[in-house]
């Protein structure tokens, strides 16, 4: 057993060429899903049961199963219905590259929803009255009170929700995508050699981790401003 | 839906499998968690460097390339031993419930590190140094005074690890373990109804982790129970 240094550094460059999709996939899945998971938040709070009651079915559906079993739903199960196969739908659904994103922004929904609302139910209720008292209307007092806070308490776990997110996205290899689990898949398929190209990508994938670590905690120190001022 | 009736007994096979890799994991995960823990609050310097690199590594690396690493890498090592001695062997591995079983506790085991450590430092101090002060063993200070209160503490986070945990089972059909997920696939191969086998398996885990979430409901109120009469 010997660790093959040539093979690594021919590697290498094949493995960086799949960042480019993983990349893809983690910013075009986070932005849908953080959008998904500011309107699910809003739906849970919201005083009208026939909004409240579906958020909670989403929730409940996207957290309590695996996302593989998610993945594959959407990618090999949906061309079960002709219906579906018909639409128009079908030029993005027949795609795996729309499947997992797809996946992967309803499963981070889910979670970022669940966050949000934690987000939002922790901001101090004298806050909001005060704001109230003060003649704020609905919308003055979301944007300059309630959803500052709230950003703020949400941000250690929604940073930790992208890395989930990012660590997710691999699975895009088990339907045919070349992220660079993909790429490493392949390359393993061919060599045989699982540890030098497995744990290169693992170590890209470390600093990837680092570096969305790196951004959140920048944002936390933005965002705390004005608890450092007093 | 009479479909779904007809694949019942290998899903419920299946089931099976997830049910006993999950408990083998969920064993590691408490083992690997309480020495993680034990390692981060060590006097010993490289203990602690040691189970700070091992929780950076397991939490930052996807789950899918760590069980890949593990299952792959052991049939690579494993392979070449044996070879040493028959070389007509072509390939031995480590069976996929093994190395899934243990991809998966040191994965979660990572986690519970993490949490364990926090809970264990939220013992208050005055404690130990009580226990201590009664006579009592390292041994003992530590089963009847800090682990008892550590797992209360510990109680609502490790709920979540387990059902990460649950989850998790299904990236072990990846590597050709014969669960639900692959009873989906042949079924599928079989009916062509993908959706409706692979939503039986989601129906499957739902149940799963909804069962968890009444177990770790359960545990918690046992856990606080004293806190509760005192009110």
């Amino acid at each position: 057993m010997s660790f093959d240094i040539a093979l690594i550094l021919d590697s290498v460059p094949k493995l960086l060429a799949g960042i480019g999709l993983t990349l893809q996939l983690l910013l075009l899945s986070g932005l849908f899903g953080t959008l998904l998971g500011v309107l699910t938040c809003a739906a849970r709070l919201s005083r009208l049961p026939i909004l409240r009651w579906p958020g909670w079915l989403y929730i409940t559906l996207f957290r309590g199963t695996p996302l593989l079993v998610q993945i594959f739903i959407i990618y090999y199960g949906l061309a079960q219905f002709e219906a579906i196969r018909d639409s128009f739908l079908w030029t993005f659904l027949r795609e795996p590259y729309w499947c997992a994103i797809l996946a992967f922004a309803l499963n981070t929904g889910a979670y970022t929803g669940e966050i949000f609302r934690g987000g939002v139910q922790g901001v101090d209720k004298g806050l909001t009255e005060a704001a109230w008292a003060l003649g704020l209307n609905r919308w003055h007092r979301l944007r300059y009170i309630v959803a500052p806070i709230a950003l703020r308490l949400s941000l250690p776990a929604y940073g930790n929700d992208m890395i989930s997110l990012l660590k997710g996205t691999a699975l895009a290899s088990t339907i045919t995508l070349l992220d660079i689990t993909g790429v490493a898949r392949n390359i393993v398929a061919k060599t045989f050699a699982p540890y030098e190209i497995f744990i290169s990508a693992a170590i890209v994938y470390l600093c990837m981790t680092w570096v969305i670590q790196r951004l959140v905690a920048w944002a936390e120190w933005r965002l705390n401003r004005p608890l450092r001022a007093s | 839906m009479e479909l779904a009736l007809e694949w019942a007994r290998p899903f419920l096979g299946g089931a099976l499998v997830v049910l006993q890799i999950f408990a083998v994991a969920l064993v590691l995960t408490v083992v690997i968690g309480l020495l993680g823990a034990s390692a981060k609050l060590s006097g010993s310097r490289a203990l602690r460097w040691l189970a700070h690199a091992y929780t950076t590594v397991f939490r930052g690396t996807p789950e899918v390339l760590i069980l890949l690493i593990l299952y792959f890498g052991s049939a690579v090592s494993l392979t070449a031993l044996v070879r040493l001695f028959r070389p007509e062997i072509q390939f031995v591995d480590i069976p996929p419930f093994w190395a899934g079983s243990l991809a998966l506790g040191l994965i979660v085991g990572a986690y519970a590190t993490e949490t364990f450590r926090g809970a264990f430092q939220g013992v208050p101090k005055g404690q130990v140094e009580a226990a201590r002060a009664l006579g009592l063993s390292g041994w003992q200070v530590f089963f009847y005074v800090r682990l008892p209160q550590m797992w209360r503490l510990a109680l609502p986070t490790f709920g979540n690890h387990m059902l990460s945990l649950m989850k998790d089972t299904a990236l072990i059909s990846i590597i050709g373990l014969e669960e639900i997920m692959y009873t989906a696939k042949i079924a599928t191969s079989v009916t062509s109804k993908p959706f409706t086998m692979y939503a039986m398996v989601g129906v499957i885990y739902l149940l799963f982790t909804w069962l968890i979430a009444l177990l770790v409901g359960r545990l918690e109120r046992g856990a606080t129970r004293h806190l509760m009469e005192s009110r």
